[in-house]
């Protein structure tokens, strides 16, 4: 991998940005979907789920060429890729954020407003400690997707991992696409096994053996 | 923001429609080569899926297949297979890239949807006297196609959206319009294009999910049971 | 403690919302030379032949590479956002007026020259050239006796490769009916073009002059006495943000890049897989622009 020696320095650059365009919509998007899923009322919920799927199934590419007419963002930049892809987060974590959301037991929750507790407080301080395994699984399915779609946002001009797919195959430099496969799958592994830390450290109450989520 | 009423005169325009990069052939190319990838992945996943889930061996490497293919970026894959087969034979290239991609939800769906009925319904079938394939065909396969049509929906959403980069690597499909229009800067045909895309996405979505309902309801009533 | 973690949670979004409200093309009040390149391995070398040659003077450049297509540059050029750019004078000038006429190299200039925007300008254009051109294979030259556009007309069912945009270009399909009375069938080969036309599975395709494999894979350039493509000179497009002193550093990489070293920058490219800091600073070095 020759290539690779020569030119790391340029793969971990385009490497940062590509953590870049995938970190914020992660965020922001499961912030909006958490949010989301339990202020939702419940009679909206079919219609909302509907429409986040319907969101969800569209092609990438297509939904970064569409915003632009839709809320006036430049094609160029990342801007709008940036939000394209956390449109998609917030589609995908909606449908885990209400699972997780509905395997609280009632029981807990009941208890919790008996014993006093506000919604603000029921929400911090019970639900959403209690839902962190549910949420923490589908940010690792989303946050997978994220960073290998977010690639595509090279045909938009965006200067990511993406790049070395369309440069290795404009000059026909297979190492050059394979390093990006390479470097894309990497940073999808290191957010999973980031997120399962971060799930483990969250919930230290889980006895170990107990049914995985 | 956008001229609309531009948008409207560009479907308006026969010529648009017509022809080798016209929107009925390039929908025709996109639907055929999407669908016939999913179908040569079915071939694969299906039956792979059921005996995984039928006798419990391979389970790791479902799961493990499952998080591994969320991770590779299509645009990647489908360039680099390209590349190795040539420019020649950059058709038989794509259809593998999108079989590579619809195979890993269609396994997960078959896996998932046997592996989760539960064992008290799979035991009364053998104490039945079925033999494995009759369990097969006549109790797993039908409470599992839900989960399998589920596989189906996710393996379509998947293989569509990268058809739509197949003019990236000099062959047709909706995504044509996108590529061109942006060069030439007709923004009514980038618009047009990817509505079209995004119709023909959420059309075969909900399609599949109508489907998916109405194969679904037997299963519900145990599953609600089971869980405490 | 459940409040600190609600707590970072809360400063984590705030920041993470103000880095997005920094547009990355909002630039501080400043001096930084904002240099874009065309998603082309060959307009990256000559970009950022431009950015080190700047940044040996002791300015301080920004570099924004790959910006795709016109549509999307051009707009952030004509804003400032961008402030220098290697352009080609024909395509350009196309994309400003598609109706130009002009294809001799000097009335292609002066025609850009009064036809871009406000607050941009053309600096000297450079004797390398990188246009669409024609081509064959040699064995297809050979076997039909071509050597010119006008040599095609006599021959039916022939295919004409191409990015997918050459279908609506003057130069394309229509303009080969219209000026040679050529009739081709078009297929959208896009990247694909060189290889598919050297498999034989276009009879014809659009190739850029500086492409290296026009030499490597001994293609045959079809001559165009009618002027169907326009000439197209390497010109640096620059914003009023770029002073006299860039500007004169930057005509001196134009005037040293010939037509052949712009070919030799892409054969290194292509063949040696270098990136394009390394062949421009080699160059530059060569050319006695940088030390």
């Amino acid at each position: 991998m020759d290539w690779l020696v020569a030119n790391w320095a340029f793969v971990a650059q385009l490497t940062l940005t590509h953590l870049g365009i995938v970190i914020i919509p992660l965020i922001v998007g499961s912030v909006i979907a958490i949010a989301g899923a339990r202020v939702v009322p419940t009679r909206w919920v079919p219609s909302t789920t509907a429409a986040l799927g319907a969101v969800y199934a569209i092609p990438s590419l297509a939904l970064f060429v569409t915003l632009p007419a839709l809320i006036g963002t430049d094609f160029i930049g990342p801007t709008n890729v940036v939000i394209a892809l956390s449109i998609y987060v917030v589609a995908s974590m909606f449908f885990s954020a209400r699972d997780a959301f509905n395997q609280v037991p009632t029981s807990t929750t009941t208890t919790a407003t008996a014993l006093g507790m506000s919604r603000l407080q029921l929400f911090l301080h019970v639900e959403l400690p209690m839902a962190v395994p549910g949420l923490i699984t589908g940010l690792r399915v989303v946050a997978a997707s994220t960073v290998s779609m977010a690639s595509i946002g090279a045909v938009v001009g965006v200067r990511n991992l993406g790049y070395l797919f369309v440069d290795g195959f404009q000059r026909r430099i297979p190492e050059e696409i394979i390093t990006g496969i390479g470097a894309v799958f990497v940073i999808a592994l290191v957010f999973d096994v980031g997120l399962w830390l971060v799930g483990r450290v969250l919930t230290p109450w889980r006895i170990r053996g107990d049914a995985r989520v | 923001m956008f001229d609309f009423a531009e948008l409207a005169a560009w479907f308006a325009d026969s010529t648009n429609w017509d022809g080798r990069y016209g929107l009925w052939f390039l929908l025709a190319e996109h639907l055929v080569l999407s669908l016939g990838a999913i179908l040569l992945a079915a071939v694969v996943a299906l039956p792979l899926g059921t005996l995984i889930g039928h006798t419990g061996k391979g389970e790791f490497a479902v799961i493990g297949l499952g998080s591994v293919s969320r991770a590779v970026p299509t645009m990647g894959l489908l360039f680099a297979l390209v590349l190795l087969f040539g420019v020649e034979q950059r058709d038989l290239s794509l259809i593998l890239a999108l079989t590579a991609i619809a195979i890993p939800p269609l396994l997960a769906g078959t896996f998932s949807g046997i592996s989760t009925i539960p064992w008290s319904i799979r035991d009364s079938a053998t104490a039945q006297g079925m033999t494995g394939l009759q369990r097969i065909r006549h109790v797993e396969l039908p409470l599992a196609t839900p989960s399998i049509v589920g596989g189906f929906r996710i393996a379509f959403i998947h293989v569509v959206s990268t058809v739509v980069l197949a003019p990236l690597v000099g062959l047709g499909g909706l995504g044509f319009g996108i590529v061109q229009g942006l060069t030439v800067r007709n923004y009514a045909q980038v618009l047009a294009s990817s509505l079209v895309i995004i119709a023909t996405t959420v059309i075969g979505d909900q399609l599949l999910g109508w489907v998916q309902r109405r194969t679904g309801s037997r299963l519900v009533e145990h599953q609600t049971t089971e869980k405490s | 403690m459940k409040y600190a973690r609600l707590a970072a949670l809360a400063l984590s979004v705030t920041a993470v919302l103000g880095v997005t409200g920094c547009s990355p093309a909002a630039e501080p009040a400043g001096e930084p030379i904002v240099i874009g390149s065309q998603q082309y391995y060959s307009n990256e070398i000559i970009a950022e032949a431009y950015a080190l040659v700047l940044e040996d003077a002791g300015f301080t450049v920004e570099r924004q590479f790959s910006l795709g297509q016109r549509d999307v540059y051009v707009p952030a050029l004509v804003d400032g956002e961008i402030d220098l750019f290697p352009e080609y004078t024909g395509n350009l000038l196309q994309f400003f007026v598609p109706e130009a006429t002009e294809t001799a190299a000097d009335d292609v200039y002066a025609a850009l020259a009064s036809s871009l925007p406000a607050g941009l300008t053309a600096l000297a254009m450079s004797p390398a050239s990188d246009q669409d051109s024609y081509n064959v294979t040699q064995d297809f030259a050979s076997a039909n006796g071509v050597a010119s556009i006008g040599d095609l007309a006599g021959l039916g069912g022939l295919t004409l490769g191409g990015a997918p945009e050459l279908a609506e270009r003057p130069y394309g399909p229509t303009g080969l009916l219209a000026t040679y009375g050529v009739t081709v069938e078009f297929s959208a080969t896009g990247e694909t073009t060189v290889d598919s036309l050297v498999a034989g599975i276009v009879d014809m395709a659009n190739v850029y002059s500086a492409d290296p494999r026009i030499q490597q894979l001994g293609l045959v350039t079809l001559a165009d006495p009618l002027g169907l493509f326009l000439a197209s000179n390497v010109v640096p497009i620059a914003s009023d943000a770029v002073n006299a002193d860039a500007r004169a550093l930057i005509d001196a990489v134009s005037a040293a890049m010939s037509a052949e070293d712009l070919v030799a920058l892409n054969v290194r490219s292509v063949d040696e897989k270098l990136s394009a800091a390394v062949i421009a600073r080699d160059w530059l070095v060569a050319e006695g622009l940088l030390e």
